[in-house]
């Protein structure tokens, strides 16, 4: 029994160990069955390549959690209609996305942003095409 | 001798056979420690990063840092070459292709680092992301 035992912790390290060679795969780094809804103010937003990440401070219950959000690059948001003065600190938005497969928001939470919403109610596909992330709707070029 | 034979089924039923792990090994090793380093000197080397405080740009200051991208840059080059080989191109025409787009971004990023251009290199930088993209769309599951 425990040799069988063992054999199956091996086949699963074993298969670990294959799939961790997927590191840029959205299926590999953030979970599809984990959507997020929040809205919050701007605090940080880093206009770097391959992903801009934009940091939304969020208020729960008086507590103050920090999202790092992974956008596309910053030449696909650009032709998305979305520019680093768009999004300045201070910026209320509402982001639609998937969070991190790990949960536990040490030293801060960390998603997959699919869309941005403004305060005057325009949205912005904030997301990359061909990633692996979930057909939801919000890839204008999925349509 | 119970252990051993369980080893053997495992090494010979398992759905990844030996050959196959090399492979991956190989591209694995390959990316980890020859390409992306190589790609996060570009990345790394132009950009933003804006707080309440203000706008700070992430290009290089000294030449030491300008180094570091022709270095990357250099690399991603002859990157090209490397993955052309037939042990790992096997004769996939896209494979290649892929391999000269990606020579091409390397040489385009070296000359932007020789101008100490960091607007063309944060161009270049989307750019060589869509040559990564586009070819693990294609290969990267196989």
């Amino acid at each position: 029994m425990r040799n069988i035992f063992s054999y199956v912790v091996f086949l699963i390290l074993f298969s670990f160990s294959y799939t961790i060679y997927g590191h840029h795969a959205f299926t590999a780094e953030f979970d599809a069955n984990a959507p997020i809804n929040i809205t919050g103010k701007v605090v940080k937003v880093e206009w770097i390549n391959p992903h801009a990440w934009v940091h939304v401070e969020v208020l729960k219950e008086s507590k103050a959690t920090i999202w790092m959000v992974e956008g596309g690059t910053p030449n696909t948001l650009i032709r998305n209609g979305l520019t680093k003065n768009s999004i300045k600190p201070g910026t209320v938005i509402n982001v639609r996305g998937y969070q991190s497969k790990g949960k536990l928001c040490l030293p801060r939470c960390i998603a997959n942003g699919r869309d941005i919403t403004f305060p005057d109610g325009s949205k912005v596909f904030m997301g990359s095409s061909g990633t692996g992330a979930p057909r939801d709707g919000s890839d204008p070029k999925e349509r | 001798m119970k252990n051993l034979v369980l080893l053997f089924f495992t090494l010979t039923f398992s759905p990844f056979n030996v050959a196959s792990e090399d492979e991956h090994s190989d591209m694995h090793d390959f990316m980890a420690h020859l390409l992306t380093p190589a790609s996060e000197a570009i990345w790394e080397s132009s950009g933003y990063v804006i707080t309440e405080e203000g706008e700070f740009s992430l290009e290089p200051t000294n030449e030491e840092e300008w180094e570091r991208v022709l270095y990357g840059a250099k690399v991603i080059t002859e990157s090209a070459s490397l993955l052309s080989i037939p042990s790992r191109s096997k004769n996939r025409n896209e494979w290649i292709v892929f391999a000269g787009l990606l020579e091409g971004v390397g040489q385009k990023a070296f000359e932007a680092a020789e101008k100490k251009d960091a607007n063309a290199l944060f161009e270049i930088g989307a750019e060589l992301y869509q040559v990564c993209v586009a070819c693990h769309q294609v290969y990267m599951n196989e």
